[in-house]
């Protein structure tokens, strides 16, 4: 079933276009689509369209409803937005951010349910031993686990997140997304990830988006879309693409493209 | 593991600041009682304990000098005090800045714009009193400041950035109309208003500590609904925002309730400078950032540094009362050094 359509997205900041016409495949449960393209090529800003932050015009269609004639409140009930900020260095306790969190937004959520559902976050993020420790003690990437685990908090629908893994180490990454590919398998949810990274993005989605200058050049299944030939002309590299072992290809950067 | 340890622990934190809070409002009573203690006529501690209890222990002189000058004049001190504390610890938390402070927002100086104005007109209008006229100008361009910076912020956007800019502006504008009328006024004029904006707690009635302590007591279940929001803010507004809440629409409200807060503390006192910034710092050293006790926790600091200002303005030389906007900001001073030095050692 068809869970998000996305048509003719166009978002401009005040004069500047910054997303044209901007469609990305269609998304149905289980699917983890990724977010492909060089800095400044539009990634946040469709990620920050899709949470329904910043304005735009065009199509996103959830669940046969237009995000448009959803009211916010509910629109962020099924919806989890990550964005690229962490949470900043505060003396703010990351247990009591999340405590906070649920209880500004009303979850209707007993205190001990609610200290439960935390305590089995942090300790799937390695956060267990951070949970009281001020957020300025913390490291960016124990921020950015933070900042997952709020994401998390509502268990939404769909999964927008803006470079999830850009401050972690090779293990933390791949816990980061092995957590989400499980929570959109069990749950039937969808996950939407801007990424840097080509090898986890082969590794994870099973749909791709490359985007430059806000525009799609390339979308559809990974193997259409990471392509030597895509890569260099998004990406300004030359690069040698190969089936990997483990059924995803692997992507051997050689050089830059003068 | 068991799974019910995050949150006892938390308990356990929460305990501690609780109590930290309740040792801060005794510190409080104590303060207060030194303050009632001070000033030229020799009232003792129990003197006064007893007095309180029951009037008629006392004096005729002395139960005159302890309800009608010293309990208003020490309970002003906590009104306005615990007032300044409240709004700064609200600014700062929704312009996510550690410097700002109610009277970054210009309203400080707008008041002093305003009570200047009647100090030097007042002669000329003679339908209203020179006593009534310099708060209700002083609290009505106070009020028209916090005015000008929700409407320019909303013109341009309402981010938090452009609200802090708003409100430096209107600040150096309030002192630049305060200069201009100075420049107008007589010496006797221009002594009254520097007088003002010194600030001095002495000249405070019944009438006042009620207005002030009324306005606090219907400002703060706003402030207390929205302690959640005000805790996750601290992550900052990318996340808060992230999570679907209308941050632009509860930052408009806090700046209003904030506005309107500062405006009546200072109407009656003048410009006490420093306690608003400094009194959410210590309180949010003292008890992390929990806004369920950080709000009470900052007017109870903001009380607690006023009330010790006012007694040291009395006992600091015997048979004068130094004005105690001078002590808060010669006290306040060192202190707010002492919290960035402190916060600097952080990694």
């Amino acid at each position: 079933m068809n869970r998000l359509r996305v048509k003719n997205l166009n978002v401009f900041y005040g004069k500047t276009q910054r997303l044209f016409d901007v469609q990305l495949p269609d998304l149905e449960d289980g699917d983890i689509l990724g977010l492909l393209g060089p800095n400044a090529a539009g990634k946040s800003t469709l990620m920050r369209a899709l949470s329904g932050v910043q304005k735009h015009q065009g199509q996103i269609i959830y669940k046969d409803n237009h995000q448009g004639d959803i009211p916010l409140s509910d629109w962020h009930r099924e919806v989890a937005y990550m964005p690229q900020t962490p949470p900043q260095e505060s003396s703010l306790l990351p247990f009591e951010l999340l405590w906070s969190a649920a209880r500004a937004l009303n979850l209707t959520t007993s205190d001990q349910k609610l200290a439960k559902k935390i305590e089995l976050l942090f300790k799937r993020l390695g956060l267990a031993e951070s949970a009281m420790s001020p957020m300025y003690s913390l490291s960016g990437g124990k921020r950015q686990l933070v900042g997952l685990a709020l994401a998390l908090i509502r268990n939404p629908y769909m999964l927008l997140l803006d470079e999830p893994t850009s401050a972690l180490d090779l293990h933390w990454r791949m816990i980061v997304l092995d957590l989400v590919h499980e929570r959109v398998n069990r749950q039937d949810g969808i996950a939407i990830a801007a990424l840097h990274d080509l090898e986890l993005a082969a590794r994870y989605c099973n749909k791709l988006v490359l985007l430059a200058h806000g525009k799609v050049v390339a979308s559809g299944p990974v193997s259409d879309v990471l392509t030597a030939d895509n890569i260099a002309a998004v990406f300004k590299v030359k690069a040698k693409v190969e089936p990997g072992e483990l059924g995803y290809p692997i992507i051997q950067v050689l050089e830059p493209m003068l | 593991m068991h799974t019910v340890t995050l949150q006892t622990h938390y308990h356990h934190v929460f305990r501690r600041r609780a109590l930290i809070l309740i040792a801060l409002a005794v510190a409080l009573v104590l303060t207060l009682m030194l303050d009632l203690s001070a000033g030229p006529a020799s009232l003792s501690i129990s003197d006064i304990l007893s007095g309180l209890l029951n009037p008629e222990n006392l004096e005729l002189r002395h139960r005159i000098i302890l309800f009608e000058v010293r309990l208003p004049d020490a309970l002003i001190a906590l009104a306005v005090g615990a007032a300044l504390g409240l709004s700064g610890i609200e600014t700062q938390t929704v312009l996510n800045n550690p410097l700002a402070s109610p009277f970054t927002l210009g309203i400080s100086s707008f008041a002093a714009f305003g009570a200047s104005i009647a100090i030097i007109f007042a002669p000329s209008l003679p339908w209203l009193g020179h006593t009534a006229m310099l708060p209700l100008f002083a609290l009505l361009f106070a009020l028209l400041c916090g005015g000008l910076v929700l409407t320019f912020s909303q013109m341009l956007g309402g981010n938090r950035e452009n609200i802090v800019l708003i409100g430096i502006a209107l600040f150096f504008l309030g002192e630049a109309l305060t200069s201009a009328m100075q420049y107008v006024g007589n010496a006797e004029a221009v002594q009254e208003i520097v007088f003002w904006s010194i600030g001095n707690l002495t000249k405070a009635g019944w009438t006042e500590v009620i207005v002030v302590t009324l306005c606090f007591f219907l400002i703060l279940p706003f402030s207390m609904r929205h302690v959640w929001v005000m805790t996750l803010l601290r992550a900052g507004e990318a996340q808060a925002q992230s999570l679907g809440l209308n941050i632009r629409r509860i930052r408009f409200f806090v700046i209003l309730r904030v506005s309107i807060l500062c405006a009546f503390a200072i109407c009656f006192v003048g410009v006490i400078a420093f306690v608003g910034l400094v009194g959410p710092h210590i309180a949010r050293l003292l008890l992390g950032e929990d806004h369920r006790l950080l709000v009470s926790g900052a007017a109870l600091c903001g009380a607690l540094l006023l009330s010790l200002a006012s007694f040291l303005s009395k006992a600091l030389m015997p048979g004068v009362i130094i004005p105690v906007g001078i002590l808060t900001a010669i006290i306040g001073v060192p202190v707010f050094v002492l919290l960035i030095a402190g916060k600097r050692r952080r990694p």
